[in-house]
């Protein structure tokens, strides 16, 4: 799914980073984090995903609010920001998985995984 | 404290936006620690996450939420009645918060 653009979109990328670092520090006080998961340069959409402390502790309504109502500002490119908590995830997106996979990484031998396990 | 000037709360995201969000985090608590914590999360995830408060005059707040909220949560069973009644109460709630943020009277 991951098209390859040419270079503006992580002009893009960088402006939307620098602008949440910039005026939203406390997403990474509050040991939270922000991903911009994807840009629209046709659109000028933008999804933001909003992860770690940032989520489920009463703040996140107003710094979603808040990012996206500034950014349309101050991003002339952006027209829309569409930012999400952690949270309800599991929203079936056809495909299912969206790690990233290794193409040529095959496992051989077929020894037991030794990855530490996620949590659940 | 928060010298309030409505006319900067127009930009209420850049001007007061840590006040906005304390207002949000005590009303928050004050509901997780009275209701069911997956709803209290479910309202602030799904619902809140698309509204907006407005300064009415006379030191009082309107919290705007989104069309349907009851139809925006996800992941939680609760009936349509009690939904409705729990987001009454946290609107009042963040309301209040609002104006204890800003320094207003909270007495009604």
């Amino acid at each position: 799914m991951s098209t390859e653009t040419e270079g503006g979109d992580d002009d893009l990328r960088e402006q939307i980073t620098n602008f949440l670092r910039r005026n939203f520090p406390q997403i990474q006080m509050h040991g939270g984090s922000a991903a911009i998961q994807d840009i629209d340069r046709e659109t000028g959409e933008v999804s933001i995903q909003l992860g770690g402390a940032c989520s489920g502790c009463g703040i996140s309504p107003m710094t979603i609010q808040a990012i996206k109502t500034r950014m349309t500002k101050e991003i002339p490119e952006i027209t829309e920001v569409h930012a999400n908590t952690g949270m309800g995830g599991n929203e079936g997106m056809a495909g299912g998985s969206t790690s990233p996979s290794f193409p040529g990484h095959e496992s051989s031998g077929g020894d037991d995984d030794e990855g530490p396990e996620a949590p659940f | 404290m928060a010298e309030f000037d409505p006319e900067r709360f127009e930009d209420k995201y850049a001007n007061y936006f840590t006040e906005l969000q304390r207002a949000y985090k005590n009303a928050f608590q004050t509901m997780n620690d009275r209701y069911d914590s997956e709803l209290i999360h479910g309202i602030d995830q799904f619902v809140l996450s698309e509204s907006e408060p407005f300064y009415e005059g006379d030191g009082r707040f309107r919290i705007e939420l989104p069309d349907d909220p009851y139809d925006r949560l996800q992941g939680v069973v609760v009936g349509e009645e009690k939904f409705d009644s729990i987001m009454d109460r946290y609107l009042d709630e963040i309301e209040t918060e609002l104006q204890r943020v800003f320094g207003f009277d909270t007495s009604e």
